[in-house]
């Protein structure tokens, strides 16, 4: 059996609604953010906005409401999820913590009735009298909002209107009264309904007196504003015109700002209703004013409608104004944003001002694992966003350093903190080595100036500097040790070696210091007002680094030195004060050790040996004997790495500093390094300064940083904007490239086609196109259409009509350390790129990037041809190697023993590379309804359809065929596959569920040789668009308690990461039995079981989860008080500590 | 009308939110998170949403039924005193 993990690595960033309101106290004015199955809860502050809680729910939020009942100081909210559990929400706040409280939950699923193609709909009366939902067409449900029952019944009434497009309760009415867009065979009309609750009817049509038809020409109109009272009525937004009325009044408008695109949110200004703010596709924001008139006896009637474009915002999903003049943009495709709006407009002509936005990975379209630095930790590099908002995101995990100030100073060679004359334990001083000279800056609050100290050599490069025992400083220079008061500043002692030899290399503790000159080594203890030497060696061969940190807790002076030697390439440890050696460490190879450190972590004492080369030793070491034991080694860098102590929230840390830099702490009682989340460090040394709490000051080539660092590793993602929809990335090591096929949106106009905006494909240095459609003779295409096809490039077809936007798809070569585009190749007109590889064929050495093509003609029901463009990216050049011609679309592309595979329409087809440099036709496989996804391993093949799930073959070399070894028999609908071993097989289908098929080869008869079986099955509550197999973590580093194995990331529409991994059976069972218990301990928002969320659930069936454990719940145990912790680790039988460990080290995978 | 008077006197809840907004130039993009809410204590939901289960059609004709019977039970009751008719829902019979 298989079994396996799945946990979400990086949560999802789509912002499907959002809502403001007063949700946590009646006084606090909140913003809340649905992404997904997550709320997250905003507190709107003079800073800006304050998290204050994320809320997962079981379930994806399709509709989100905040609705104050009367007579209510605060606001609830209201959630209806795709699977239609509906539930109503109220925050309790005692200062401290906050709860979240179900007042009333339920699933409204009717067991018939088609659900609607406009989505759930969900609208709250304005006096909080019902909730009405549309679920499905024809039929309107009604919950009465009745206070004393303990039973809200939700009921259905008919609704005639089949096509809703949107629904609003009106305002100042005195029953319930619906207003709705529908659609029938004549247009786009508008209705009221009014409902009278007692008797669940709609009773008579009360408003619209006039025919509505008439009126109604807007055959786009999609969005119904309802207006507050007590003006009244509705505002319905059309493509073209606005329309307001109120049964009366009656105002059309048609400005042709928005007639550029289709607007898709709004929200209210001003609560009398007056101001509204509308963004559109293309991230247009507009303000709609409803200019009003008296009508006599006080009452106002609306006169005109007047919409301005205030400028350019990120492609809205949802829209909600804040407080004085700050909106916040909700995006499913680009980074959210927070906004201003200024009376004042810009040089641009905007009266938009980004104040900060939240970055966001949806939709993922493809993404790749690379390991850029060849350090055994990939990256992932995502498509994300499209349109304008499209990028690739460069996600990397690491720990974070929150820069906090930074002074620029080339050519730091070393960095110390102390504390002069500061009585308190702050640090007040830095003191920075360079070449030939050292500079003391000191700390006065933000401020950093440049000092004097009396006792400092100043004209010398420090090696090392320090407080030491009985309030004195310490300053080793190439000459001498200086002893320095750190009151007086003077100098009190100086130590010089005997030989006038120069002082080489140093190490120091509190009491303690060790010189070396050359291959001599001195000892010396510090004294009040003295330096005295305790004793002295020489060693063999030179020494390159010294380490005498104590290992003991309390202070007490260290035992023992460190040593790393030239020459002889070894690591020795000497004993104190005699300095005889202990112990030698031959380390091999002819790398010299850069730095060396003795340290305890979690009371195991280690010695860490860093190279020149960037790789690092290390060693378990005998406190009492100097034994080393346990030799490992681990690649940090590239460059010579200086190792350096930190304490951060009292558990000791080692900051490796080179051009990875890295922090090496240990949990579990191994150790763990974690990538720090800067290009290049130098140096680095702890400060603690009263401006700068328990800080870090960073050098690096060009300046100083000092920053504080994150407690835990996550995600950090980079952004590399490409203003176009990026399709598909394809990573080429031997040219150190990616390629990325992008699209972008051309509009015709009278000059012809001309690019919508200015993106990656248009902005870069160096285009070609695709013009040769020599063999590619378009006329053949069936249908009417077919002359429109690739021709334009072709010359003697017809040209788009004007204004009609027309995707243009490109291969865009990028720089896989500057992420710049060097070059852009434009495909044909209509030619629409699919898939993309890089990859070597046959037995020619160049490697080169195949992009699948298919001409998409609208008429054709499924394309009829394409190519296969095979290019060399060379020398800065592109050039086109070979091109073939396919009939039909080519979904996926795979390298495949030397071969390139691709999956065509309904087929699988196998082309070898000649020595020509052609392709050719060596065999196919027929047996579905369209090919999208194609997986290999060895001879094996996996295909992913459209709707007949998954199906493996095998390559038959002899033969030169494919035969089909099992198929999956469920009608899955794939969005993305994986081959997880020789056996094991991943699917993901489009009702967000993940499965797991195995195939039985030991099978006694061919028929069930030929099923695959469903061995597991999963919710995973969002669409995946990809697997790819990596890890996002460094590899191999010692052993690790968690027997995972393997690691398929996944990449989903909602923006999320996740991974699935596999583990054993006792394991598995193990899990299975703690996620029981925490299913219990853990309540859910809403009331929805874990068991109903994660059971596989489409539209025919649903069935139990199996085989997988939810990792997202398993460690949310780590977030749980230690009484709850207790409670559950006492069901497992296991102590808290070894359960919160195991949980860790699983979080760690990710 | 000019859009700066349009956006002029934009509503004010709280003068003082956003006033010391400062743009972080290092890091305008935001990855701040807030913490996860674990709810471990069980709160009784005050109501349940329960969904009606029938049908509307079946609904439907049961309104009809029912006003159809009293209708026909008002007729009767004016004409004769008798026994009640055969065609009664079986519910009032009880078993």
């Amino acid at each position: 059996m298989a079994h396996h993990y799945v946990v979400t690595a990086h949560k999802p960033t789509a912002v499907t609604a959002c809502v403001t309101g007063n949700f946590t106290s009646p006084t606090d004015l909140n913003l809340i953010v649905a992404k997904n199955t997550r709320l997250e809860i905003y507190l709107v502050t003079p800073e800006g906005l304050r998290p204050i809680k994320e809320v997962g729910l079981y379930g994806k939020v399709a509709v989100m409401k905040l609705f104050r009942p009367q007579h209510e100081r605060k606001d609830l909210l209201f959630i209806v999820t795709m699977r239609y559990n509906a539930m109503i929400l109220e925050c309790i706040n005692d200062g401290e913590n906050i709860e979240i409280i179900t007042k009333a939950h339920g699933n409204v699923a009717d067991r018939i009735g088609k659900p609607s193609d406009t989505g759930i709909l969900a609208v709250i009366d304005p006096k909080a009298r019902v909730i009405g939902l549309r679920l499905y067409d024809g039929l309107f449900k009604i919950i009465p909002l009745d206070k004393d029952n303990s039973e809200l019944k939700a009921s259905n009434i008919k609704m005639e209107e089949l096509q809703v497009h949107d629904i609003e309760f009106l305002h100042g009415c005195a029953n319930p009264t619906l207003i709705l867009i529908y659609q029938d065979v004549n247009g786009r009309h508008v209705k009221t309904h009014e409902i009278s609750v007692r008797e669940k009817e709609f009773k008579a049509l009360t408003i619209v007196k006039v025919p509505w038809k008439q009126d109604n020409v807007e055959t786009e109109a999609s969005i119904i504003i309802p207006v507050p009272s007590p003006l009244g009525g509705a505002i319905i937004i059309g493509q073209e015109t606005i329309l307001y009325y109120d049964g009366i009044t009656s105002v059309v408008v048609a400005p042709p700002v928005i007639k550029q695109s289709t607007i898709i949110c709004y929200a209210k200004v001003d609560p009398g209703g007056l101001r509204y703010l509308l963004g559109d596709m293309a991230g247009h924001l507009f303000m709609l004013f409803l200019e009003t008139e008296p009508r006599g006896e006080g009452s106002e009637v609306v006169k005109d409608i007047k919409v301005e474009m205030l400028g350019e915002i990120v492609t809205p999903e949802c829209i909600t104004y804040l407080d004085n003049g700050v909106l916040f943009i909700g995006s499913r495709i680009g980074d959210s944003q927070l906004i201003k709006l200024n009376t004042k407009a810009d040089e641009f002509g905007s009266y938009v001002t980004v104040m900060e936005s939240f970055t966001n990975l949806a939709p993922i379209l493809d993404m790749c694992v690379v390991d850029l630095e060849r350090q055994g930790q990939g990256q992932l590099v995502t498509c994300s966003g499209a349109f304008k908002e499209g990028s690739l995101r460069i996600i990397r995990n690491g720990i974070g350093i929150q820069e906090h100030a930074s002074i620029d100073l080339p050519g730091i060679k070393g960095m110390w903190a102390l504390q002069v004359a500061s009585g308190g334990r702050l640090d007040n001083t830095l003191v920075l080595a360079f070449v030939g000279q050292t500079r003391v800056l000191s700390l006065n609050g933000e401020e950093v100036e440049e000092t004097d100290i009396a006792g400092f050599a100043a004209d010398l490069q420090t090696f090392y500097c320090g407080n030491v025992a009985h309030e004195q400083i310490v300053q080793v220079t190439s000459v001498s040790a200086r002893l320095i008061s750190s009151q007086s500043r003077t100098l009190l002692a100086e130590w010089k070696p005997p030989t006038e030899k120069t002082i080489s290399v140093v190490a120091c503790n509190s009491s303690q210091i060790v010189v070396s000159t050359g291959s001599a080594l001195y000892y010396i203890e510090i004294h009040p007002n003295e330096l005295i030497l305790k004793g002295n060696t020489t060693l063999d061969v030179e020494i390159a680094c010294l380490d005498v940190s104590p290992l003991g807790e309390d202070g007490s002076p260290s035992d023992l030195v460190a040593v790393g030697l030239w020459t002889d390439i070894s690591a020795r440890i000497l004993r104190l004060p005699d300095l005889t050696e202990v112990t030698k460490e031959m380390l091999g190879g002819e790398i010299i050790p850069r730095s060396v450190l003795m340290t305890c972590f979690e009371g195991q004492n280690y010695l860490l040996c860093a190279l020149g080369d960037g790789s690092m030793f290390y060693f378990l070491l005998n406190k009492e004997t100097g034994a080393l034991t346990d030799k490992k080694k681990v690649t940090l860098g590239t460059q010579p790495t200086v190792l350096r102590t930190f304490r951060s929230l009292s558990t000791t840390n080692v900051f490796a500093c080179s051009d990875r830099p890295t922090v090496i702490y240990s949990s579990n009682h191994k150790l763990v390094f974690s990538n720090v989340n800067m290009k290049e460090v130098n140096h680095m040394c702890s400060l603690n300064a009263e401006a700068y709490p328990d800080s870090l000051a960073l050098a690096t080539d060009n300046s100083v940083t000092i920053g504080t660092i994150d407690e835990i590793q996550k995600l950090h993602i980079r952004t590399v904007p490409l203003q176009e929809s990026p399709k598909r990335i394809a990573y080429q090591e031997t040219s150190q490239t990616f390629g990325v096929i992008a699209s972008r949106v051309d509009i015709q106009d009278s000059t012809g086609l001309n690019p919508a905006r200015q993106s990656a494909s248009t902005t870069t240095q160096s285009v070609t196109v695709s013009s040769s459609v020599g063999s590619l003779a378009v006329g053949k295409s069936s249908g009417s259409g077919g002359a429109g096809g690739a021709g334009a490039m072709g010359g003697g077809s017809l040209a788009p009509d004007y204004g009609q936007e027309v995707e243009v798809h490109s291969l865009l070569i990028i720089d896989q350390h500057t992420f710049e585009v060097l070059h852009a190749h434009q495909l044909m007109q209509q030619e629409y790129a699919m898939s993309l590889i890089s990859c070597q064929l046959g037995t020619d050495s160049n490697t080169y990037f195949i992009v699948g093509t298919a001409v998409v003609n609208p008429e054709e029901p499924e394309p009829k041809q394409g190519r296969l463009l095979v290019f060399h990216w060379n020398d800065n050049k592109l050039c086109q190697v070979s091109e073939k011609e396919i009939k039909g679309a080519c979904y996926s592309l795979a390298e495949f023993n030397g071969k390139l595979l691709a999956s065509i329409n309904s087929t699988a087809r196998l082309f070898e590379w000649t020595t020509e440099k052609e392709l050719r036709l060596e065999c196919s496989h027929f047996n579905n309804i369209i090919s999208l996804f194609l997986k290999t391993k060895g001879d094996f093949i996996l295909i992913g359809d459209l709707m007949r799930s998954m199906t493996l073959l095998q390559y038959k070399t002899m033969e030169g065929s494919f035969e089909e070894i099992a198929r999956d028999y469920n009608p899955n609908w794939m969005t993305a596959v994986e081959i997880l071993d020789d056996d094991v097989f991943l699917g993901a289908e489009n009702c967000y569920n993940l499965f797991v098929c195995q195939k039985d080869s030991a099978a006694a008869t061919d028929e069930e040789r030929s099923q695959m079986q469903e061995v597991g099955q999963f919710h995973v509550g969002d669409m995946v668009n990809v697997f790819r197999h990596g890890s996002l973590v460094m590899q191999n580093l010692g052993e690790t308690s968690t027997p995972t194995r393997g690691c398929v990331l996944f990449g989903t529409v909602g923006g999320a990461i996740g991974l699935v991994t596999q583990i054993p059976q006792t394991f598995y069972d193990f899990l299975l039995e703690l996620q029981n218990k925490l299913s219990t301990v853990i309540k859910s928002v809403g009331k929805i079981e874990h068991n109903f969320w994660r059971a596989f659930h489409t539209d025919i069936k649903t069935e139990p989860s199996e085989g997988f454990i939810d990792g997202d719940l398993i460690e949310s145990f780590l977030d749980l008080s230690q009484e709850k912790m207790k409670e559950v680790a006492d069901s497992c039988q296991l102590t808290v500590e070894h359960l919160v460990k195991m949980i860790e080290d699983l979080t760690r995978i990710h | 009308m000019s859009v700066s008077q349009f956006l002029e006197g934009l509503p004010s809840y709280n003068e003082n939110n956003f006033s010391k907004f400062h743009v972080d130039s290092n890091s305008r993009s935001s990855l701040k998170r807030p913490s996860v809410y674990v709810p471990t204590r069980e709160y009784p939901s005050e109501q349940i949403i329960v969904t009606e289960k029938t049908s509307i059609l079946l609904k439907y004709m049961q309104q009809h039924w029912d006003k159809k019977v009293s209708s026909s039970v008002k007729k009767r009751d004016l004409t004769t005193d008798e026994e009640p008719s055969r065609k009664r829902p079986r519910s009032e019979y009880p078993s």
